[in-house]
């Protein structure tokens, strides 16, 4: 398999989300889940940090942080 | 372990994650929210976009030749199931805006008029992208490609209402910004027998110009502005899905580096073109599209 | 229950679809085959076979949905011609190279601009590097068996490849020549249903062939289509077998022995050829004919085992290839599979009914003269030879 490389990574602040499941909803490659928490968790195998979570959680719970950092 | 949460994930919403579309494609967005609507008992065949790289991911049985054969492969695969007895199976047939708009054109609507038991479905990310970002027939008025450098000059071909023309049981566009309006019509798509056609735009950061993060958030205002108005002709009648407070197109166009080169009088006649649009579509809202 | 009656070709070919129950006819009418899809459906229609006839828009369409179809796991039965074939080109280099075993009638004719809607082969021989089965046939009943015989060929399981059944358009297609059509559950009992092993679209059993580099797709079909020469050939003497009529594989050899030059023919004029050849033979010339039947695979070693027992051998061109290294199609594999032949014969190239003209006695006796002067004389006179140019007269 091809290696992803990404510049940002999303991090979720779990007190400040709301599961609303957006961040899962909208993931374009279904990278993003809620676990049993209803707290989003990400795949970072194969995560692209594209931002789309980040842009759509209502209440701004998601950063796009540098890679690595997450 | 996350990983194995999110492997049984995969294997569950019938994509595996990581496929090889650009960040923030709508392709494989698409896909997702399709397939969950569509579930296990289906065969996809199609070709064509870019968002075909989403396809390779994809849990259920798939099969492609080239973008200049869309609705014809699975018309003899639908044939080949009622020969075997298997009707049940539903079988889905995509095509890109390049395929389905222009080098499949007259194949789309062969299968229209022969009423194949097929949802033909258009993702359309607006021009050929996967080699390069070339025009298409769908390609919006304005619009920036490598083969329209100071814009397109011409509309953009309206397929769904093509196809409507046809009179086929089920038309619909679709936003994958509104998923559950989407797997709502793929739903009732599934129990109609005969040729129904769903026409989705898709977002594409690269082809579009704009930060990956926005796609969501930039074809909410396709829909939003009524550029990409979402409606349904079931048995000719239309129907509209959404009549959303209309926000000015500029909001759409501004968000895109692909109308960077627009004139104001050009703005103004996309204003005027979607206004017209939205004006006939609600004056034509419960009654007969076809003639 | 077997019958027979004077049959023209498009209804025998309806007849060999029918009896190898071909599940899905997509297809699109062409003058000469149109009598052949109209024979299909409404032996569909009244219930004699029992399959989807999809009237598709054009032959590019009518070739994906063959491979749709038959990657499913249907068994696929179509046919075309002329501008027809070439409109679905694109699509034709799929069967091969997905290995599917899909039956179809190429009914020869002429390409456009230069021709009108009469036979000959250019229209099929320009689809020859794409890795189809091509086999020539003579008259209706050929036509029926072969069909019957490309379904087992290309369905065996070491094989996997398309077959197209070529016949001429008008000379054979719609001219009615004594045919016995099988009995249905004799076919069944020599024709097992369709499965390919390597595919399948059903939900749970999904299965595609496995990631192959391209170079090793390539060489596999061509050694599959090296493998089928033998397959084609025991096919041959098994239906003859079965059902008592044989073709000898890929190559035949008629009132060959002793003889010093020989003809070699491919499609109707062959008929033709064998009149003349006797009449010939009878005066004392020392004449034969080879019936070329298969032109894919080339039947290379067969040709250079039989070529060097003769002194003069004419390839009889009914097809064109402009700007070639010297003649018609034919002409230049014959060269080629010869080449490295130490006694080969002399090589004569003719081109003669093209754009489906006659193809007279009076011009095969000509062909025949020149090659017997070949091989008295030990020199060729004309290397490519247009017979039609020639005022030769009409009756033999």
């Amino acid at each position: 398999m091809s290696q992803i490389v990404r510049a940002f990574a999303p991090k979720a602040d779990p007190d400040k989300c709301t599961s609303c499941g957006n961040c899962q909803l909208y993931c374009p490659e279904g990278t993003v889940m809620l676990d049993e928490n209803k707290k989003p968790i990400f795949d970072y195998r194969y995560c692209k940090g594209c931002g789309v979570c980040a842009n759509e959680c209502p209440v701004h719970a998601i950063e796009m942080v540098k890679e690595g950092t997450q | 372990m996350i990983s194995e949460k999110f492997d049984r994930r995969y294997s569950d919403i019938l994509i595996q994650g990581g496929t090889q579309c650009c960040p923030g494609c709508g392709g494989p967005l698409f896909w997702r929210i399709a397939l969950e609507a569509l579930g296990p008992e289906t065969i996809v065949y199609g070709d064509g976009p870019c968002a075909m790289c989403a396809l390779r991911s994809i849990k259920v049985p798939f099969f492609a030749i080239h973008f200049s054969f869309i609705a014809d492969g699975a018309t003899g695969i639908s044939a080949a199931m009622r020969a075997k007895g298997r009707e049940d199976i539903t079988i889905v047939s995509s095509g890109g805006d390049g395929a389905t708009g222009d080098i499949s054109f007259g194949k789309v609507s062969a299968a229209a008029e022969r009423n194949e038991n097929i949802i033909q479905i258009c993702i359309d990310n607006e021009a050929y992208m996967n080699t390069g970002i070339q025009k298409s027939g769908l390609t919006p008025y304005g619009a920036w490609t490598t083969t329209t450098p100071t814009g397109k000059e011409s509309n953009k071909k309206d397929i769904p209402l093509i196809v409507a023309a046809h009179k086929v049981p089920y038309v619909a566009t679709a936003s994958v910004a509104y998923p559950r309006d989407l797997q709502a019509k793929l739903r009732k798509a599934k129990e109609i027998k005969g040729f129904k056609y769903i026409h989705t735009v898709i977002p594409c950061p690269t082809g579009w110009r704009f930060d990956p993060a926005k796609a969501v958030e930039v074809t909410r205002l396709g829909v939003d502005t009524w550029t990409w108005p979402l409606y349904e002709v079931e048995k000719g009648v239309l129907k509209m899905s959404r009549r959303p407070e209309q926000k000015p197109v500029t909001e759409y166009l501004k968000a895109q580096g692909r109308f960077r080169g627009l004139k104001e009088q050009q703005v103004e006649h996309i204003q005027a073109e979607v206004d017209e649009r939205r004006r006939n579509l609600l004056a034509q809202e419960g009654k007969s599209l076809t003639l | 229950m077997s019958f027979t009656r004077m049959m023209e070709g498009n209804e025998a070919a309806a007849w060999g679809a029918k009896l190898a129950r071909a599940e899905v006819v997509p297809a699109y009418p062409i003058t000469p085959q149109t009598e052949l899809i109209s024979n299909l459906a409404t032996l569909i229609a009244d219930g004699t076979m029992k399959a989807e006839y999809i009237k598709v828009e054009g032959e590019h369409t009518a070739m994906a949905a063959a491979v749709g179809a038959s990657v499913a796991g249907a068994r696929v039965f179509t046919a075309s011609s002329s501008q027809g074939i070439a409109f679905m080109e694109e699509a034709l280099w799929q069967p091969p190279g997905r290995r599917l075993p899909i039956v179809m009638c190429m009914v020869n004719r002429t390409m456009g601009p230069l021709g009108g809607l009469r036979p000959d082969h250019t229209d099929s021989l320009l689809q020859r590097d794409l890795g189809w089965i091509q086999l020539y046939c003579e008259n209706s009943q050929e036509v029926l068996d072969t069909i019957l015989m490309g379904y087992k060929v290309g369905e065996d399981r070491d094989i996997y490849l398309p077959v197209a059944v070529c016949y001429d358009g008008y000379f054979v297609s719609a001219t009615a020549t004594p045919t016995t059509v099988p009995d249905q559950a004799q076919v069944d009992a020599w024709l097992p249903p369709y499965r390919h092993e390597w595919y399948s679209l059903l939900p749970g059993e999904f299965k595609m062939p496995p990631p192959q580099s391209f170079i090793k797709m390539r060489m596999g079909l061509e050694d599959a289509l090296q493998r089928s020469k033998k397959v084609i050939e025991a096919v041959d003497r098994d239906y003859k077998r079965r059902f008592g009529r044989g073709y000898d594989g890929l190559l035949e050899e008629y009132n060959c022995d002793g003889a010093e030059a020989v003809i070699m023919t491919m499609g109707s004029m062959t008929g033709t050829a064998r009149d003349v050849v006797d009449i010939m033979r009878a005066k004392g010339k020392r004449i034969g004919l080879i019936k070329m039947r298969g032109f894919r695979p080339f039947p290379t070693e067969e040709l250079q085992r039989i070529a060097s027992k003769y002194k003069a051998l004419a390839v009889v061109d009914r097809n064109n290839s402009f700007g070639s290294a010297g003649g018609g199609i034919v002409s230049m594999e014959v060269a080629r599979a010869l080449y490295s032949v130490p006694d080969r014969p002399l090589l004569l190239n003719f081109h003669v009914g093209l754009s489906g003209t006659d193809v007279t006695m009076r011009q095969i006796e000509y062909m025949c003269k020149e090659t017997l002067k070949a091989a008295e004389t030990g020199k060729v006179k004309k290397v490519v030879d247009w017979v039609e140019a020639h005022d030769l007269g009409e009756v033999m």
